[in-house]
């Protein structure tokens, strides 16, 4: 069969491998990005025992970025954007993620096309909620994406996290997904023995974190300072471009990409670890915001762009 | 086709106080409707929905009772702007409750 594909204009401020598995612009709905929550198997429909409560997340939104003082600011292109929000209750950032303190949005896909390369692309902005006075650039601990993948034998979650606020002290640099030498599982599950999360998956909730933001499963990144924008006021928000491509064949980073700095990530591997029942071929991406202090902070989402080679 | 769109914004809490729902964007939506749930024991719980300029001030709109005897209630609502929240009272440390509020959406 012959083909004639035409993009989609949007596709424009894209960069997308080969294939273009999902192309979410959040004016038209949610897209199937939703809320992360536990399996809720247990007798009574409870969970699995965890220090964190990973049944407090904030519900995920369409939002119109209404501000208070300002205006609605829509999304970049459009009305809507999807909002990952947070409680307003960050801790201190060398203990457990509190409950609520942190969004995420996931969306659940599987494999497809015997891809060599995954790539995910956002356009995204963050500011807190103008509840009180100030700037508040440093109420945002950090953001971050990753994926979870699991192929015939291995489950692992290649990642990154740009560390922006600690203790309201900013510091605006990435790190990405890697546990550390000598990491066990009861420290990974703070404590819990035999806890779901083996060490290696689910860095954004498991693995301690300790004074100067590095964490059992977070490493920084070699040259990854970077000043992303934060435009003066919790009511202005700049749209910024996200991408990073995982060699799923190599089970290796490939790229971080942020606005137009390029880190070259490869020869860098996530932590691979044994694979979990019932989900080889899974491939979930998913977003997070944290927050560092009593406010609830936001990631906006505008379009998110899924492709393979 | 219309979009509809049920979020969970209270997802099995456990209240000892009075308690509100975080502030929820529900403008690209014509209507709404809360389902407010009880897991368990509990006392008479007071609800409301409440709507705002911006979800930090807020008006109250409507409300309901959900009695002891009771274990779900729904609040519909039309005309509500943007952002909408829900409010429960009525639970204290010797009468605790564990709440589920489901929010739809359509429009």
């Amino acid at each position: 069969m012959q083909k004639f594909l035409s993009y989609d204009r949007g596709l424009e401020r894209f960069n997308p491998l080969a294939r273009v598995i999902c192309y979410d612009d959040f004016d038209t709905g949610f897209n199937g990005w939703l809320d992360l929550t536990p399996n809720y198997v247990e007798e009574n429909y409870e969970s699995f025992d965890s220090v964190v409560d990973l049944s407090s997340w904030a519900p995920n939104q369409l939002s119109s970025a209404s501000m208070r003082f300002a205006s609605s600011h829509g999304s970049m292109e459009g009305t809507y954007s999807l909002k990952v929000t947070t409680a307003p209750t960050g801790g201190p950032h060398t203990e457990p993620p509190r409950n609520g303190s942190m969004g995420h949005a996931i969306k659940r896909l599987s494999r497809f096309g015997n891809p060599k390369l995954i790539q995910i692309e956002a356009w995204y902005s963050y500011t807190p909620v103008q509840d009180r006075e100030g700037k508040g650039e440093e109420d945002i601990r950090a953001i971050g994406f990753f994926f979870d993948v699991q192929d015939s034998e291995y489950r692992y979650m290649p990642g990154v996290r740009y560390v922006n606020s600690l203790g309201g002290k900013l510091v605006k640099k990435w790190q990405y997904y890697q546990v550390a030498e000598g990491v066990t599982p009861e420290d990974w599950n703070f404590g819990v023995k035999d806890g779901w999360c083996v060490p290696g998956v689910d860095n954004q909730w498991y693995g301690r974190r300790f004074e100067d933001g590095s964490g059992d499963g977070y490493q920084w990144l070699p040259g990854g300072e970077q000043d992303l924008v934060y435009n003066e006021s919790p009511d202005k928000i700049n749209w910024m471009y996200l991408r990073l491509t995982v060699d799923i064949e190599k089970r290796e980073y490939v790229e971080l990409q942020s606005g137009d700095q390029v880190f070259d990530m490869r020869g860098i591997k996530p932590t691979l670890t044994e694979g979990y029942a019932s989900i080889d071929n899974l491939i979930n991406p998913i977003f997070f915001i944290e927050t560092d202090s009593e406010r609830s902070v936001n990631l906006y989402l505008d379009s998110v762009v899924y492709s393979v080679e | 086709m219309q979009t509809t769109n049920t979020s969970v914004i209270a997802r099995r809490v456990k209240i000892s106080d009075d308690y509100a729902t975080l502030p929820y964007e529900a403008g690209w939506a014509s209507e709404a409707v809360t389902f407010i749930q009880a897991e368990g024991d509990h006392p008479d719980l007071a609800i409301a929905v409440e709507v705002s300029p911006d979800g930090i001030n807020w008006v109250r709109r409507t409300g309901a009772t959900l009695s002891a005897s009771q274990q779900i209630v729904d609040l519909p609502l039309a005309q509500f702007g943007n952002w909408l929240r829900v409010v429960i009272t009525g639970a204290t440390s010797e009468q605790p409750a564990r709440v589920l509020v489901h929010l739809n959406l359509k429009g």
